[in-house]
């Protein structure tokens, strides 16, 4: 308990100098805790819009669909593949789909479309874009041959509510398929590749375009939170063993975006080690000036008999003491911006385009907060601080006693 | 058995210029001597005190205090050895300015492991023999020189070493404070058996002192 006290004292004999140091560890790990938290938080709503808006948590196709994905290759046994997917605990819902390449037309212009077809109902408990409907309505199963089309795709073939649509397509049987829907309604996702490419039918008008009667080109399903997917993937994987079927996670299905994170999660370390080096620099100084401040007092202590290690683990932990003070207030300062932005929302309009285009359907992130973030940028401060102090602390304990109680 | 035996000590500083500091030095000090050793400036008293202090290795001869070779002993052990056996009085008091006295008397006992309650007892009960107990919650600067430096023999006595080297210990004091601390410390020593070496220059101390041993160039005279 003396040498904690005398290190802690140790430490406010340069108040000005340890309170500066003291604000530049909190302010560093204030900026780590928020970076990482809007970081956190702004992946996670990428995951959770890319994921709600089309691709759900796992997809289900027929074994070599992923990489070659033909029309032909139809789910080999759906009664055992839904039994399986009701089977997950975690399950919030799940849509058997039809999903092909085609050309939609009107008579002023035409585009290449993915041509979706799905039960509405089903479709409604996976994806959100029954909510991004802007004009009309969500498909209807009491409609005839309705499609719900984006609004980009929309302006592009200058289309409104009520105008017909023509689809074709290579159906599995080879044959060309053709056929006139009515727009019944008109979506914004917020994503420009759903909103220019995708065309939404009913299921059973898909297959018929196809010629897929009775048959789905794949299952998707959203679980209750991510968190959930690799086991869910694991025990579909082992209940469908043998069937001929490919269960993929949705990073798999659009690795972009997982690799979007990781590039992203990259950057950020880069920048955080930057800014460590910076205020171990500092840091580095004032523990420096700290230990030239006091060669004779060093000396004093090994002539009365203190070892050369126990002079490094003075000077250790008094930089222990500070970097500990500036955790506590900076990870109170983080912790705060953080939480109050995890509330509040913020707001990043300036990054719209590009927010979009990674599958951000809002341009409001919300950070989060979690106990390990907390608890590892702490720890890292702690143990850079401690690290850094290791130069004065050796040089202190390679002093001369002799020599060392000369010093003026 | 003599507690201190110097064999033939010699020492030189090299720089620019060799500088031989001790000269074939043979000393012998009896457990409770209270020895001076006197010179001129550069004669090395303080080489002698900081080689018999365990601080610096001479270049030829031996050291032994207490039966203890100093010249084949590694620097950790020698670290331990004052520690455990040796106390340091320094001219310029050099108390901890951030520990109070009681403190600063049990920097030493902590270093060696005792229980802060047993060195807080001690430390006080050492306090109220000299009569300075008003003075255990003060920093040292808020003491004048000569109580920082009773409070500096304190601290060397308190683990009651064998040996208390003393440099120059009445320095920095005017002749009243001398005068008391010299007091303080005979009293020990008889009271203790504490040994005393000092390097002074100062007349009080060579007169208190009850064996003196002069240096003139390095050299016993």
């Amino acid at each position: 308990m003396l040498f904690l006290a005398m290190a802690w004292r140790n430490v406010w004999r340069h108040r000005r100098r340890s309170v500066l140091t003291v604000a530049a560890i909190s302010l560093g790990l204030a900026f780590n805790i928020f970076m990482r938290g809007l970081g956190d938080g702004f992946h996670e709503q990428m995951v959770d819009n890319s994921v709600q808006s089309h691709i759900g948590h796992i997809q289900i196709h027929r074994a070599g669909y992923h990489d070659d994905p033909a029309i032909t290759k139809t789910l080999p046994d759906p009664a055992a593949v839904r039994q399986a997917i009701e089977a997950l605990p975690n399950l919030r819902g799940f849509s058997f789909r039809v999903l092909g390449d085609g050309l939609a037309s009107s008579a002023e212009n035409s585009a290449g479309v993915g041509v979706v077809g799905v039960t509405p109902d089903e479709e409604s408990r996976v994806t959100t874009v029954h909510r991004a409907v802007v004009e009309g309505e969500y498909l209807d199963p009491g409609q005839h041959k309705p499609a719900l089309i984006g609004a980009r795709l929309a302006k592009l073939l200058q289309l409104s509510l009520g105008d017909s649509l023509v689809v074709l397509v290579q159906a599995a049987d080879g044959s060309m398929g053709g056929e006139k829907y009515k727009i019944t309604g008109i979506f914004r996702s917020g994503s420009p590749d759903l909103d220019r490419g995708m065309v939404y039918l009913l299921l059973r008008d898909a297959q018929s375009l196809f010629a897929l009667e009775g048959r789905y080109t794949e299952a998707t399903l959203l679980l209750n939170n991510s968190s959930g997917v690799a086991a869910a993937q694991a025990a579909l994987t082992a209940h469908l063993a043998g069937d001929g079927v490919e269960v993929l996670p949705w990073y798999v299905v659009e690795p972009y975006i997982q690799q979007f994170i990781e590039l992203d999660d990259a950057f950020f370390y880069v920048i955080v080690l930057i800014l460590f080096i910076v205020i171990s620099v500092g840091i580095l100084n004032t523990i420096l000036m700290s230990v030239f401040e006091r060669v004779r007092e060093f000396g004093v202590m090994m002539s009365l008999g203190m070892k050369p290690r126990q002079v490094i683990r003075l000077v250790v932990l008094e930089a222990a003491l500070l970097a500990v003070v500036g955790i506590l207030i900076g990870g109170a300062i983080g912790s705060a911006f953080t939480l109050y932005y995890a509330s509040a929302g913020m707001d990043l309009a300036s990054w719209a385009e590009g927010a979009a285009a990674i599958g951000m359907t809002s341009t409001v992130a919300y950070p989060k907060l979690t106990a390990l973030n907390l608890g590892l940028s702490s720890l890292a401060v702690l143990f850079v601080v401690m690290l850094v102090s290791l130069y004065p602390a050796v040089h202190a304990a390679r002093l001369r006693p002799v020599e060392a109680i000369r010093h003026v | 058995m003599a507690l201190v035996e110097m064999e033939e000590v010699s020492k030189t500083y090299r720089d620019h210029v060799d500088v031989p500091a001790l000269r074939d030095v043979t000393l012998h000090l009896e457990p409770g001597d209270f020895a001076a050793v006197v010179g001129p400036s550069g004669s090395g008293k303080t080489t002698l005190l900081n080689l018999a202090g365990a601080l610096d290795q001479p270049d030829s001869g031996t050291i032994r205090i207490g039966g203890l070779d100093l010249t084949a002993t590694p620097p950790d052990k020698l670290a331990d050895f004052r520690l455990r056996r040796l106390g340091f009085v320094f001219q310029s008091f050099n108390l901890f300015p951030v520990l109070n006295v009681v403190e600063n008397l049990e920097f030493v006992p902590a270093l060696q492991g005792v229980p802060q309650r047993t060195r807080r007892a001690k430390a006080m009960a050492l306090l109220q023999v000299v009569g300075m107990t008003d003075l255990a919650g003060k920093r040292p600067n808020e003491l004048s020189g000569g109580q920082q430096q009773r409070v500096g023999v304190l601290r060397a006595i308190l683990t009651e070493p064998d040996l208390v080297l003393a440099d120059e210990p009445t320095a920095n004091l005017d002749s009243t404070n001398a005068s008391n601390l010299l007091d303080m410390m005979e009293q020990l020593n008889h009271e203790k058996g504490i040994t005393f070496l000092f390097s002074t220059h100062d007349p009080q101390v060579m007169e208190r002192a009850r064996r003196l041993i002069r240096l003139k160039d390095g050299r016993v005279v």
